[in-house]
Formats: structure tokens, sequence, C-alpha cells
């Protein structure tokens, strides 16, 4: 869930970002702080397949924006996340008590 | 050095045309999450490590001449590798009984050849581009080479007056002297074989940023990807023969490959020969991936 391309995506589905906005952004919602090399490395691989574009004119905070191609790519990766996000939580919910030994420790 | 510098050093890491799209506004993000402050070690490996790979990306998707490229550099390494060879195997003939080796010379005479063998075929890689190269010559092209074209002749002209130099001492030294008696001859040799070994890589250099900038038809690609697999299979055979050469003298005599005096109870782990097995297996992975790679694309 910590793959570079869709904490981008997940940032600039609120909005227009620049790289270093991108950044402070997952930062913020992720608690991961990506390199300026894997951030950009990931833009040009997501730019590259069409699934987000760049607005206005070339510059050093030049924004990145969401395409509809990627706003789908975002809705399937988060569908597959709530899968297993659910998946998970049922497990969990299901899962028998811990037996307790005599020492009161779980096993 | 100013933030700025810094970042802009940084980028080249990348291939230009990365740069030419993306340096600009990475730069201005290093710059913004520098905030003022020296750069990172942390920042610095990153940037690093991405422009690498764009590197390999760029290098490698679409393009047809990566395998060639790739066989092309193993074949240096793998060069470097048969040179301590050379080295190492310059006494066990003599050094053993008549007859004693018969694995050992088998082993050693089917790499001399096969060595030969591959050598022809790199150069009939080469030779096949020569009407694309003239052509790129005739059109202007030399501008584009020339920094790689000279670096290379300048180290070839010192090696040529290094290898003089060494050849005439070494004719007034003693067989162990030559051979790690003599410090100061074993310091020169050193540095003659670095010498020798930036002389390959140089041409090796200036051999694959030439072909990446000609034009080459569809059958010399085709005859290129059939002698990339060709050279990967006679280097994977090089690199048995060495074995065997090696386990057999080391089971014969192993103070056969530490040169003159022979040390009656030394070890066949000659560290040189370790080295050398070492590079000729990475070499010969390189080449089988190129091989591979020339066949895909």
């Amino acid at each position: 869930m910590n793959d570079p391309t869709t904490l981008i995506l997940t940032s600039l589905s609120s909005g227009e970002r620049h790289g270093y906005a991108l950044q402070q952004d997952i930062e913020r919602f992720a608690g991961v702080r990506l390199g300026p090399g894997t951030l950009y490395g990931a833009i040009a691989r997501l730019e590259e397949r069409g699934l987000i574009e760049a607005v206005g004119d070339a510059g050093r905070r030049r924004p990145y924006r969401l395409t509809a191609a990627g706003a789908d790519a975002l809705e399937t990766s988060l569908a597959q996340m709530r899968t297993i996000v659910e998946e998970g939580t049922a497990g969990l919910a299901h899962r028998p008590s811990p037996v307790l030994n005599v020492a009161g420790a779980r096993t | 050095m100013s933030i700025d510098r810094s970042a802009e050093r940084l980028l080249h890491w990348y291939p230009a045309s990365w740069r030419a799209r993306y340096g600009e506004e990475l730069a201005g993000l290093i710059v913004d999450m520098s905030d003022g402050r020296r750069l990172s070690w942390r920042l610095r490996a990153d940037v690093a490590a991405a422009g690498a790979r764009e590197r390999l990306r760029v290098k490698g998707v679409g393009d047809p001449r990566s395998g060639g490229r790739m066989v092309l550099w193993a074949w240096a390494i793998f060069v470097l590798a048969g040179m301590v060879v050379a080295k190492t195997s310059e006494h066990w003939r003599s050094a053993l009984p008549p007859g004693a080796h018969p694995v050992a010379s088998i082993a050693f005479v089917a790499l001399i050849v096969l060595a030969a063998a591959t050598a022809v075929l790199v150069l009939a890689g080469i030779a096949v581009t020569v009407p694309s190269l003239v052509a790129f010559l005739w059109s202007g092209g030399w501008s584009q080479i020339r920094r790689w074209i000279l670096a290379a002749s300048v180290l070839t002209a010192v090696l040529v007056v290094a290898t003089a130099g060494l050849a005439a001492w070494a004719h007034g030294l003693t067989p162990a002297a030559r051979n790690g008696h003599d410090a100061l001859y074993g310091a020169a040799f050193l540095t003659w074989v670095a010498l020798a070994s930036a002389t390959l890589l140089a041409w090796t250099k200036a051999g694959t940023g030439t072909a990446d900038r000609l034009s080459l038809s569809p059958t010399v690609l085709l005859l290129h990807a059939r002698l990339t697999t060709a050279i990967a299979a006679l280097m994977a055979l090089m690199t048995a023969a060495t074995v065997a050469w090696w386990v057999a003298v080391a089971t014969v005599a192993p103070g056969a490959l530490t040169g003159p005096p022979a040390t009656p109870h030394a070890s066949a782990l000659v560290p040189a020969l370790v080295v050398a097995a070492v590079l000729m297996m990475l070499a010969t992975t390189l080449a089988a991936a190129g091989a591979r790679r020339a066949h895909t694309v």
C-alpha cells in the first residue's frame, strides 16, 4: 500500500499538485516521505501511461493532475485494497481468543 | 557549493532525454526539500539510484542494440579476467613433469582455441557495422564520438610506451624477480595492468557509444543477435575450461600456479585466479542476459 504510484494518484485525486506539494501531502496522509528520485521516477511512469498529466508551462513547480484513465486506475487499486482490508478485518474478527496457559501467558 | 549547483550535478545521473523533460522540476524539488541545508546522503543516494534506473530503462527498452552492448561489455570484462589467467598460467607447464597433466593440457588448449574463436566473432560483429560507420562519419558524426576515440587513443599510446618500458625492464630480471620477488617491478606491473584495463574499457566505451549512434539495418541487427548467443555460449565454455584446467593443475601440483620458483605446499586457491574465475562467471552471466535481450527486443 506504500507503492509510490498509488500514493501519487491518491494525492492527485483531491486536486492538482506539483512535486513538492505531492511529497508533503503523501507524508501527511501516509506517513511516507518519498525521496525526490523515487517521486519523479513514479511521476514519469504515470505520465507515460497516461494516468496523470502536467498542467501549464514547464517550470520548477509544474503541477500535475489526474486523467480520466488515472481516476479509473485509482478506483481499481482502491477496490483491491478495500477487498484486502475487509478480508483482513473479517479474519481478525473471527480469530479465536488467545488461550492462556497456566502461567498466564498467551499461546 | 550552492544547493542549486548540487541539485544540477545530481541530475547527471539521469539520461539527457529524461533531464530535458523532468530535470528542471526535479532540481526544484531537491532545492525545496533541502530547505536551504546541505543535501543529505540519503537524498543523494535516492536520486542517484533513480537516475541509474532511468539510464538502464532508456538503454534497454525498445533498443535492439542494448543486448549487443551488454555482450560487448561482458567480453571486455572477460578479457580482463583472461589477462589474469594468462599471467598465472605462464609457468605451469614447465613446473610439471611431461605427461603428468593431460586434462590440464586439453582444457588449456581448448581455452585458447575458444578465446580465439570468440575474438573472431566479436571482430565479425564490429566488421558488419563498418558500412554504417562510414556513412555516419561521412554525415559529420565524428564530433559526437571524438572524445571517446581520442581518450582511448591516448591511453593506447601510453600503454604502448609503458609495455615497451616494462618489457625492457623485465628482460634484465630473473624469473623469480618477475613473479613477485621484486616489489618495485611488481608495483610497475600492477600499474601496467590498471593501464591496460583502462585502455580496454575506454575502447569498449568508444565502441558501444559509437554503435548507439549508427543506423543499423534489420539484417545487421539479426546477425548481431545471433553473434551474441554464440559469444555467450563460448564464454560459458571458456569459463568451464578455465575451471577444469585450474582443478587439473591443482590436483597434480598446486605450487605450479604460483610461478617460479614453484612452492611445493602452496595452496591452489591463488587469489588472482579466484578473482579471474569470479569475473568470468559475472561476464558470462551478463553476456547471457545480453544475448537473451538481443533476441527478445
